[in-house]
């Protein structure tokens, strides 16, 4: 198998992008005496494009499917496509990060799930945490959170559709006198121990 | 007075079934701890089951909602009962009173018996109204059904040989405990009675449900299967019918294949001192034969799926008992 | 004349789980079931979740590695280990080598009593209590090692970004060998058990098979990927930590049997040789660790925390656990201590998938067993949100949170009176 360099996998992943590229970076790292080191390539590409990328990575290697992760950037959510080529191969692994902004206002993405099956643990994960609709997911029901969840909030979200603060539960807040009295239960607030009474 | 019989056949019974429900609880005591020790652990006081059934008496007995309610309570009590009738059909030591009701019953009976408890925890499992349970149930009844044949095999050999050496009563277990079946056959006999022997022993796990014949009450596969709803007193009345199955299957094959006694061997004499000595080789025997069958086997292998147990026991532990009852057929026409 | 339709019996739905003997953490099994045979499968994790992840994302980093030790027991030192190599990335914070071979020595202890408690669990699933009994009191010995190096059984604390809190001295390297050859000694006893035992092959040749070409298209990760016949290994692919320097190669089943057939006791070759893998590499560690090196690369926590909140990117670090690839997401935003994204994946995580294929086709006996076979991490898998609505379930969380502030007051009362 021809191992392609980083720079070279960038060069491809723009190439298969089209005009949804935008942007790709290489880095390294190097742990251990010998100084070996890995390598990532790090491209930002639009949601149109995402699917002609993935079909050339295939036809390079197929890619593992690591997982999708995530970023809330205020007014954009990025999903964060990890991939492995080039296992099996002794230290020649790269890591292929493929970073696709969604505006909050559209966030709609096609699905991998026909290209690479595995992915789809994550792709129903995404939708339910981060209220994403994956385009023709073949099962979307939810994963992680159960059936009686209330819609509308996805947890991972950093604005109004995250987790209300009147589903947190503090366990620190028994109902002291001065603290903050428990929201899902009654309990009137306890003397301080330094009075001397109990209540 | 006609009172006489019928008295000291109900006291019999009753002391019967104190018996057997202590060596059989004394048995699966031994069973643990000698797994334990194997298994290089300590194992629990010997006294473990006994204070178990006691606690499990004190507990609530919780009947689902789905389940049946008279076969649900109904099943555990005709198991007990089932396993302590078949009690009173066999010999045991060198009593000549045994068993007690010696007219009444013979081995064909005690065969039919023997399905009763099976029975019962099929019935119990499959009114319970759980899946588990009747899955559970299911492969009980799958696991009966294969261990019929070596069963069947092993009565049918006995019981033509001591027919065909003249005997009246063949398929009486007073008449097999008086004239061991090792004295009838020549050599290759022999050989045909130590196979059905074995393969008697092969069936003696899946009878008391153990590995790896434990298919029905797989703990980690149905949550324990037949008996996953049960709690409380019908959960200890049972373990108390498996109990004194136990001691039940024992006393059968020392019937059939060591009726043998120490005051019949060794010049002790007639008195209380025979009849203790013979006591005691009765139940090292039956000590004997249940770490072989048991412990032996239980702490050795894995667990079967249904489908294997049934593969054994039709075709190897069948083959075993057929060549076995081929070659006493054999041995008995060549001599 | 009415001909009466005779319609096929077709298969009832039956339920394991989430509470089940054979799954030691709560997952639900939803069953299509025909007779014993399995028609179709499919599970519903979610039953552990706890939100770590949520939490995760407002703490800053220190608090954050001990939060990732918790995720599980089992494989803790592995979401320790990832999320420091993340953060070190981002930060540029290279730990000394000396710090790189103790982090291995320990992470390949760790592999050691993973797969022996799998393997003790894998028996107690096939009713073979003998082995699960033997397979623990042989683990003892890792365990009481561990507790002299590190200090704990099971969460070791002993990774920290920037390399590691507590030295090997060479008195220490001495008892690890001490294990080493007791592990060597016992090796051929395990393999004679779970290897070679005709009651074990029974059961676990050809059940559960997962074919090379959906191994390759569910993205398994692991044990469960090699002895599919996939040559996937972080520890091979990917240079880090002392792993770059020695000469290791993914453990495949034909090593032992000739031949790849995916099923479950291709999974339990491939982990009992990698037992005898992991004993060769902490050998070579010990050998070759260098004997300078700073065990931290800032040892100062205030500076440390200071240089964190002004890092600004995004990384991943991975680490190869006993149950497969763990990889952890981080991004960090400078004058936030808190990190933007954290996004752990497990090993489970990504073998989740495999189970539809390896249930379908088989027997109810054989459920436990091809569940245990990945080895589940159900801990590590559920990590998302916080769930504490106001629904019904939640009535007895009441209760219960109204007993604990009660008893938080007679503890309250005792030590005002007291």
């Amino acid at each position: 198998m021809n191992i392609l360099t980083p720079q070279e996998l960038a060069d491809v992943m723009k190439e298969a992008a089209g005009d949804g590229f935008q942007s790709a970076r290489c880095t390294e790292w190097a742990e251990g005496v010998k100084g070996l080191t890995s390598k990532q390539v790090w491209v930002n590409l639009s949601r149109e494009s995402l699917r002609p990328a993935i079909q050339r990575l295939i036809d390079i290697h197929y890619p593992h499917v690591a997982v999708i992760a995530f970023a809330d950037t205020g007014e954009q959510v990025d999903l964060i496509y990890h991939l492995y080529i080039y296992y099996g191969i002794p230290h020649e692994e790269v890591l292929i990060t493929l970073t696709v902004s969604l505006d909050k206002t559209d966030l709609k993405i096609p699905t991998i799930t026909d290209l690479i099956p595995g992915a789809l643990t994550s792709e129903r994960e995404k939708q339910e945490m981060l209220g994403i609709e994956v385009v023709g997911i073949p099962d979307g029901r939810r994963l992680f959170l159960p059936e009686d969840f209330p819609e509308g909030v996805y947890p991972w979200r950093k604005d109004e559709s995250g987790i209300p603060s009147d589903m947190i539960k503090e366990l620190w807040a028994t109902g002291r006198e001065g603290l903050p009295t428990c929201a899902t239960c009654e309990a009137p607030p306890l003397a301080p121990a330094s009075q001397g009474e109990p209540s | 007075m006609n009172l006489n019989p019928l008295l000291l056949t109900v006291g019999g019974t009753l002391a019967m079934a104190a018996f057997g429900l202590f060596a059989g609880l004394s048995a699966m005591a031994v069973d643990r701890i000698l797994a334990a020790r194997m298994q290089a652990r300590i194992g629990p006081p010997f006294r473990q089951p006994f204070l178990d059934m006691a606690k499990l008496m004190t507990k609530q007995n919780i009947i689902p909602a789905n389940a049946v309610p008279w076969l649900f309570n109904g099943a555990p009590l005709v198991a007990l009962a089932a396993s302590i009738s078949i009690l009173l059909y066999l010999p045991m030591a060198s009593f000549q009173f045994l068993p007690i009701l010696n007219v009444y019953g013979d081995l064909v009976l005690i065969m039919y018996l023997l399905l009763l408890p099976a029975l019962a925890m099929v019935i119990g499992g499959l009114s319970s109204g759980s899946p588990y349970a009747t899955i559970g149930a299911q492969r009980e009844m799958v696991t009966m059904i294969a261990y019929e044949l070596p069963l069947a095999a092993t009565v049918v050999a006995f019981a033509w040989k001591l027919s065909h050496a003249g005997l009246a009563d063949p398929f009486s277990l007073a008449t097999m405990a008086q004239t061991p079946i090792w004295s009838l056959v020549g050599p290759m006999g022999d050989i045909g009675v130590g196979l059905l022997l074995i393969s008697m022993l092969m069936v003696v796990p899946g009878e008391l449900g153990r590995i790896p014949f434990d298919a029905p009450e797989a703990e980690t596969e149905l949550a324990g299967g037949l008996l996953v709803e049960y709690s409380g007193r019908n959960l200890a009345l049972f373990l108390l019918s498996l109990a004194v199955k136990t001691i039940v299957v024992g006393a059968l094959i020392i019937a059939l294949f060591f009726p043998y006694n120490l005051s019949g061997m060794v010049a002790i004499g007639n008195g209380l001192a025979a009849r203790l000595a013979d006591v005691g080789f009765f139940f090292v025997k039956l000590f004997v034969i249940l770490f072989f069958s048991l412990s032996l086997v239980r702490i050795s292998v894995a667990r079967f799926r249904i489908n294997q147990v049934v593969d054994v026991y039709w075709k190897i532990v069948g083959a075993i008992s057929l060549i076995g009852l081929v070659l006493i057929m054999a041995d008995s026409i060549i001599r | 004349m009415k001909t009466l339709e005779v319609k096929k019996p077709s298969g009832y739905t039956s339920q394991f789980g989430p509470a089940h003997p054979a799954f030691k953490e709560p997952v639900m099994f939803t069953l299509e079931l025909e007779g014993e045979r399995i028609l179709k499968a499919d599970f519903a994790p979610g039953q552990a979740h706890r939100g770590i992840e949520w939490m995760g994302m407002r703490r800053n980093c220190l608090q954050v590695v001990f939060l990732a030790e918790r995720i599980c027991g089992l494989c803790g030192i592995t979401h320790a280990l990832s999320f420091c190599r993340a953060v070190e990335q981002i930060a540029q914070i290279q730990p000394s080598n000396r710090a790189h071979y103790i982090r291995t020595i320990i992470a390949e202890l760790e592999r050691i009593h993973s797969h022996l408690l799998w393997a003790g669990v894998e028996a107690h699933q096939l009713g073979f209590d003998s082995a699960f009994y033997l397979a623990l009191k042989v683990r003892e010995n890792v365990l009481d090692l561990l507790e002299a190096l590190t200090g704990s059984r099971v969460h070791y604390s002993v990774i920290q970004i920037g390399g590691v809190r507590r030295d090997i001295t060479p008195e220490q390297c001495a008892d690890i060998e001490k294990s080493l050859q007791f592990y060597d000694e016992t090796y051929e006893k395990l393999v004679s058990i779970f290897l070679e035992d005709t009651s074990i092959k029974m059961r676990c040749r050809d059940t559960g098979v997962l074919t090379p070409e959906l191994a390759l298209k569910l993205c398994p990760v692991g044990p469960t990927a090699r002895a599919s016949g996939i040559r996937k290994d972080v520890r091979v692919d990917h240079p880090y930590a002392a792993y770059a320097d020695l000469d290791i190669h993914p453990i495949l089943p034909d090593e032992y049997t000739g031949e790849i057939r995916g099923d479950v006791y291709d999974r339990i070759v491939v982990r009992i040789l990698e037992l005898k893998q992991s004993i060769g590499i902490i050998r070579e560690c010990i050998a070759k660790m260098p004997e300078e090196g700073d065990l931290l690369a800032i040892p100062k926590l205030g500076v440390l925390l200071a240089k964190l909140k002004a890092a600004d990117g995004e990384a991943v670090g991975r680490h190869e656990a006993p149950r497969g690839e763990v990889m952890h997401y981080v991004r960090l935003t400078a004058g936030e201590e808190a990190p933007t994204a954290w996004k752990v994946k497990a090993s489970s995580y990504s073998n989740y998938m495999a189970w539809i294929p390896m249930l379908e086709g088989d027997q109810i006996a054989d459920i436990p067993v091809i569940v245990a076979s990945i080895d589940p991490c159900i801990s590590c898998t559920d990590r998302v949100a916080m769930v504490r609505g106001d629904h019904t379930e939640l009535l007895t969380k009441d209760d219960l949170h109204r007993l604990s502030v009660e008893r938080m007051r007679r503890i309250q009362a005792e030590l005002s009176a007291g």
